[in-house]
């Protein structure tokens, strides 16, 4: 509407070019700080692009602290849990995974009953989920590591799975009972007049039919427990329990501070949820605004 | 089974984890907040009752005033920003026959990708005050001559904050804003633009009144989400310099997490942080939610 004249249409370009400088910078930012060594970032504290490029923080990382490369031969301190990279992986991927499951799967059963059967208790399940997106994390977590402390269960992935399951679900059930909702009940219906239980009606004609709202929900859980650091932080203190977010928390305030390392586990960690939203982009768009607005 | 059987049977996976993580912890947090409760009590396991104890020194604490006061601050500026840069941004993206903004629009949601705590160490080296990519940046186009001390400098270190978690939550605020432009009926532009209206009136006249309730939601929400940041204030500037970013949570956290573990009256402060949010959480389900067709 606006783009017509000549000057309007440079002024959108210009526009456009900060909007994407802003968007690209930090990532830009890491990754040339990643391909460098300390040496070259503090050779010359003016240049922008290094003199030369080298893959050992990434060697490094992957290899568990043991191959140190050119660039570490005579570091004698490196940060302790940079070598706990692949249990730290390995636990992100078990939490997100297990979280995303279940999420789906509780969320699934509550959504549909909520979107189809109208008892003033589902209603207020609704509303109750609507208020529980609200409670910050850390009101939470404060008593449930008292508890699970209590319980001897602090240090287990179980704890932290179920916590981000129950701290997600409602969030989970916001994106997917609109969705039910617009799902025909004549479908099931016709299905449970042809014999169908109401459990195999649901399960066998509404759920392939939900299939993008739960791609949709499902990618969004996936990305936030994968981002979730509260949680994990204050249940699990033992380096074999720790998720991504943890190992990284732990190298803020470490007594020397490796940029080139913190950025190449920093583009590490952000990779595979960068893989998930440039290929599932249409669902997360989706996701989000039905969480946000619709119930 | 009947249809009520049936709802109640579905939804008791739900029911049991709503219970075990949310309804209980918030009952016990309250609980332990009107509780004597450190390192020593926590081994023991007796707590002593204190009564409103916890809550008045929380209230006589001048660190918590200044967490609760930098806590608003950032909120008022995080928040008016990403509005304003999201009707910005969705107008931006809007514009299909502009090949850059298309370019724009596929890298929008880039910033939902990070983890928090990533996008917190990735600004700790942008705004390193030795070795950092912002003032190596600006010492090439010759805008400064020397360092500037960006997350370091008591002043400026809540807005140095700011700018990052703007950066990594605005992705939500565009494309509500951009779901919401797309519902605007065209004719009424048409019409606008038979009867002589410049671009700015379109935009003051439709374009905005037309986003009025999508804007509501983004306020309300981004409000509650702002009062609990943490992850930037961890990576960034643990609560630095002196205490120009402890906000509400990382008081919270501090309080409970580090010696001498107050678990007592940081549950007592996560509480009057959850009070803050009760009230956005209650305008949001009042007015807002289920009013807006996307």
């Amino acid at each position: 509407m606006f783009a017509t004249t000549r000057s309007a249409r440079f002024l959108l370009h210009l526009a456009n070019l900060l909007a994407i400088v802003f968007i690209l910078l930090p990532v830009v930012a890491t990754a040339i700080g990643a391909l460098q060594s300390e040496k070259s970032l503090q050779a010359d504290t003016r240049r922008v692009l290094p003199a030369e490029y080298t893959l050992d923080n990434f060697a490094l990382i992957l290899s568990g602290g043991a191959q140190k490369g050119r660039i570490f031969e005579q570091a004698t301190y490196l940060p302790e849990n940079i070598k706990h990279f692949y249990a730290a992986f390995s636990n992100s991927v078990i939490v997100s995974l297990s979280v995303t499951f279940l999420t789906l799967l509780f969320g699934s059963l509550s959504a549909y009953t909520i979107a189809r059967q109208r008892f003033r208790w589902t209603l207020f399940l609704m509303q109750a989920n609507i208020a529980a997106r609200f409670v910050p994390v850390i009101t939470l977590m404060i008593p449930l590591y008292v508890v699970m402390r209590s319980i001897g269960q602090l240090n287990s992935l179980g704890g932290v799975i179920i916590a981000e399951t129950g701290f997600l679900l409602p969030y989970a059930i916001l994106i997917l009972a609109p969705y039910f909702d617009t799902i025909p009940g004549e479908l099931e219906e016709a299905a449970r007049i042809d014999g169908c239980t109401r459990f195999g009606a649901f399960f066998h004609i509404v759920l392939p039919l939900a299939t993008p709202a739960l791609a949709a929900c499902g990618v969004i859980v996936f990305i936030v427990s994968w981002h979730e650091l509260l949680i994990p932080l204050i249940l699990n203190a033992r380096p074999d329990f720790m998720t991504l977010p943890v190992v990284i928390a732990s190298l803020v305030g470490d007594v020397h501070v490796f940029f080139n390392l913190m950025m190449a586990i920093c583009l590490l960690a952000l990779a595979p949820t960068v893989v998930l939203v440039i290929l599932l982009q249409k669902y997360i768009v989706e996701g989000l605004a039905a969480g946000a607005v619709k119930g | 089974m009947s249809a009520g059987t049936f709802a109640f049977v579905m939804n008791v996976p739900t029911l049991i984890c709503l219970a075990l993580v949310l309804a209980y912890p918030v009952v016990y947090a309250g609980y332990l907040s009107v509780h004597r409760v450190g390192l020593g009590q926590l081994r023991s396991g007796n707590f002593a009752f204190n009564g409103w104890d916890n809550y008045s020194r929380l209230l006589e604490d001048p660190l918590f005033w200044t967490a609760v006061k930098n806590t608003l601050l950032f909120t008022v500026v995080t928040v008016t920003s990403e509005i304003v840069l999201a009707v910005a941004i969705a107008l931006l993206i809007n514009q299909t026959s502009v090949w850059t903004s298309r370019v724009t629009r596929f890298l929008i949601l880039l910033p939902y990708a990070i983890p928090p705590i990533a996008n917190g160490l990735i600004w700790t080296f942008l705004y390193s005050f030795q070795f950092g990519f912002l003032n190596r940046i600006l010492f090439s186009l010759g805008v400064i001559s020397d360092p500037v001390n960006w997350a370091g400098n008591p002043d400026t270190a809540l807005y140095a904050v700011a700018v990052p978690y703007i950066w990594r939550t605005l992705p939500f605020a565009i494309i509500l804003v951009h779901a919401a432009l797309q519902g605007i009926p065209r004719e009424l532009y048409e019409q606008a633009a038979i009867d002589g209206a410049n671009a700015w009136h379109r935009f003051t006249r439709i374009t905005l009144p037309m986003l009025r309730q999508i804007i509501a939601i983004i306020l309300v929400l981004r409000t509650a989400f702002a009062f609990t940041v943490f992850e930037e204030i961890l990576a960034i500037t643990q609560g630095g310099p002196g205490d120009a970013t402890w906000v509400a949570a990382w008081y919270s956290y501090k309080i409970t997490f580090a010696p001498p573990n107050n678990f007592g009256m940081g549950a007592a402060s996560s509480y009057v942080l959850a009070a803050m949010i009760g009230v956005m959480a209650w305008v949001y389900m009042r007015f807002v939610f289920r009013r807006v067709t996307l």
